[in-house]
């Protein structure tokens, strides 16, 4: 049995071939198909690689005390009109708070940065305390991060992200070094290390960070502020209790007024990205099985068309003494071959793609995906090729001897 | 011993509520190592005869036993065998395959049958020779005359070393020179201890044989041995 496996392989592969324009044609629909379901797959893996990564910057155990809620659905002119969160409750927040750990408040601005030639704008420049180092996950990668002594007399120094090192100092050591920021001199006494982009949106190396007290003192007060909390994992849901209180106090809200700043955190973010993903997956899986379903039909057409055609041969492989199950392989086979050689095609192509994918962000084509792939073409194969090989196999030898 | 026995075969259809009898209880024996012809005009029952012959079809009613083997109550799986293990056909219009090489298309009862790729190239290559088509074995059938690729179709009945020869007009679609050859290539068979049934109209080609049966009517109406 196993050479006339062999032998239905060999007929089917230069049936195929010998027919290339056809079986091209009649193989797109699964080619689209395998190409939607791969692309997709790759497309989430990565989007989950950097979903990931954008999450362990944000920290599961970190609060943000904000002005915006990050998800929020108030109306933009409410939550325009609220005031600004204030760096000085953040000594507050750790002054009362039995949740918090620690405490960083944050203020941000955006400004050149410059050494010598060099230049990079647009970079922004966090304010915050010593704190924020134990509460963010990025370590400082050469250096060190700032004093308490050093943020509470203001010092002039910084930590540098990756882009930044990059663009000004290349491999050169940047420790000690004066940049200009904004229009001010600061020394170089750490480098981040790189933590790539937020959610393939932004890139997190593309910062300094300096005390707050200069940035206050020499940036605009009108960027925007907030504070970093992190507690323990397990009492998210108390210490977000216990800091809304905590900033209505401060606030001095009446109980019947309604919060005017926002607890952050980042299941929203996942809840959110959830639901990306059911609607990209959903999407993917809708083209996928649709041209599929077409493709299937395409093929069971074609394999009519094939059967019709080789009637004669059928009836001469008969009676030379194919049983009827040898020919049913045989086509079926030939369904078969059809189909992976779409889907090897539509592999390919979705390969190709995942590079393109690769270059707006890290994702590789899962392995295991792209066997399922294969798999699920073969399926087709069978499916499509069924009716049209039952038929081949059922012919009359007699009848099919006599087609001309 | 008999090759082929039928006894009181019919085969009955049903063309638009008419009863048709292709054959009306035909008996006819068969000994191994004969060489016969079936004549008669179109429509006497000659190639319901010979598909019935050659296992390609069942009768209504009657018995068929071919070397033994009892071959009107077997499935259509025991048919396929006992074709691809004892009979060797050629055909009218060659039937080979348009994409394969000779040698392929000599390969594909051995395929059948199941025996490893070495041993088929070496069965079809010996084959080949035989009907000398040593330096054909790996031209497709559009790259060959009709004599030869007549030659190649025997080539292939030859492959399982069958029992019975069965050929359907296998000059029909030859010039007088190739037919010539092709039924010089039948002789020789039919010398070398082949049993060989040969379909026919042409008187011609029927003097090849040594005995002659003309059917008319479903019925055998003559039956002449040499």
């Amino acid at each position: 049995m196993f050479s006339l496996f062999i032998e239905n392989i060999k007929i089917s592969v230069s049936s195929v071939l010998s027919n290339m324009t056809r079986s091209l044609l009649t193989a797109l629909g699964v080619v689209i198909g395998i190409l939607a379901v791969t692309l997709m797959g790759t497309l989430i893996s990565g989007l989950d690689q950097s979903f990931e990564k954008s999450m362990e910057f944000l920290g599961k155990d970190v609060l943000y005390i904000r002005k915006f809620q990050w998800f929020g659905n108030k109306d933009w002119w409410e939550i325009r009109n609220r005031p600004n969160i204030q760096t000085k409750h953040s000594e507050t927040i750790r002054n009362k708070s039995q949740y918090a750990k620690y405490v960083a408040p944050v203020a941000e601005w955006w400004t050149s940065v410059k050494k010598g030639d060099e230049n990079v704008s647009g970079v922004r420049v966090s304010g915050t305390t010593e704190e924020f180092a134990m509460i963010t996950i990025a370590e400082v990668d050469k250096g060190r991060f700032f004093s308490r002594a050093e943020n509470r007399s203001g010092a002039r120094v910084a930590i540098i992200g990756k882009d930044i090192s990059d663009a000004l100092f290349q491999d050169k050591n940047s420790l000690g070094e004066r940049i200009r920021i904004g229009s001010y001199n600061f020394r170089v006494i750490g480098e981040m290390e790189k933590q790539g982009k937020f959610l393939g949106m932004f890139s997190l190396d593309n910062q300094v960070i300096i005390p707050i007290g200069a940035h206050q003192r020499l940036f605009s007060r009108r960027g925007w502020t907030g504070i970093n909390v992190k507690v323990d994992e397990a009492d998210l849901d108390n210490a977000t209790e216990e800091l809304t209180a905590l900033m209505r106090q401060v606030r001095r809200l009446r109980p019947s007024d309604e919060d005017n700043f926002a607890i952050n955190r980042q299941d929203p973010f996942k809840e959110q990205y959830a639901m990306i993903k059911i609607a990209i997956g959903g999407t993917g899986l809708f083209i996928t099985i649709l041209s599929l379903i077409v493709g299937g039909i395409g093929i069971a057409n074609i394999m009519f068309v094939s059967v019709k055609e080789r009637t004669k041969e059928i009836g001469t492989r008969k009676a030379l003494g194919a049983t009827s199950k040898m020919i049913l392989f045989q086509f079926l086979m030939e369904s078969i071959i059809i189909c992976l050689f779409g889907g090897l095609i539509g592999l390919g192509l979705a390969y190709g793609g995942s590079l393109i994918i690769n270059s707006f962000f890290p994702s590789e084509m899962p392995f295991g995906l792209a066997l399922a792939a294969l798999g699920l073409s073969m399926i087709v194969g069978i499916v499509s090729g069924l009716a049209p090989s039952y038929k081949a196999a059922k012919l009359n030898p007699i009848d099919a001897l006599r087609y001309e | 011993m008999s090759l082929i026995f039928l006894k009181n075969i019919y085969k009955i259809y049903n063309v638009g509520g008419e009863e048709v009898r292709a054959l009306d209880g035909v008996d006819l024996t068969i000994k191994e190592n004969e060489y016969l012809a079936i004549m008669g005009p179109s429509g006497s029952g000659k190639s319901t005869l010979m598909n019935m012959v050659g296992c390609l079809d069942t009768p209504s009613s009657g018995d068929y036993e071919f070397e033994g083997e009892k071959v009107h109550n077997m499935d259509d799986n025991q048919l396929a065998s006992i074709r691809n293990r004892k009979i060797g056909f050629v055909f009218q219009t060659f039937n080979l395959l348009p994409k394969a090489t000779a040698q392929h298309n000599v390969e594909i009862p051995l395929v059948y049958a199941n025996i490893k790729r070495e041993k088929r190239l070496k069965i079809a290559s010996d084959a080949l020779a035989s009907v000398g088509l040593d330096d054909r074995m790996h031209h497709k059938p559009n790259e060959l005359s009709g004599g030869q690729r007549q030659r190649v179709a025997i080539a292939r009945a030859l492959v399982n070393n069958p029992s019975l020869i069965l050929a359907d007009e296998p000059t029909g679609n030859l010039d007088s020179k190739s037919g010539q050859e092709i039924m010089n290539i039948f002789d020789t068979l039919h010398q070398n201890g082949n049993t060989i049934v040969l379909v026919t109209h042409e008187d011609s080609i029927a003097s090849h044989a040594n005995r002659t049966i003309r059917l008319f009517d479903g019925k055998i109406i003559e039956d002449v041995t040499k």
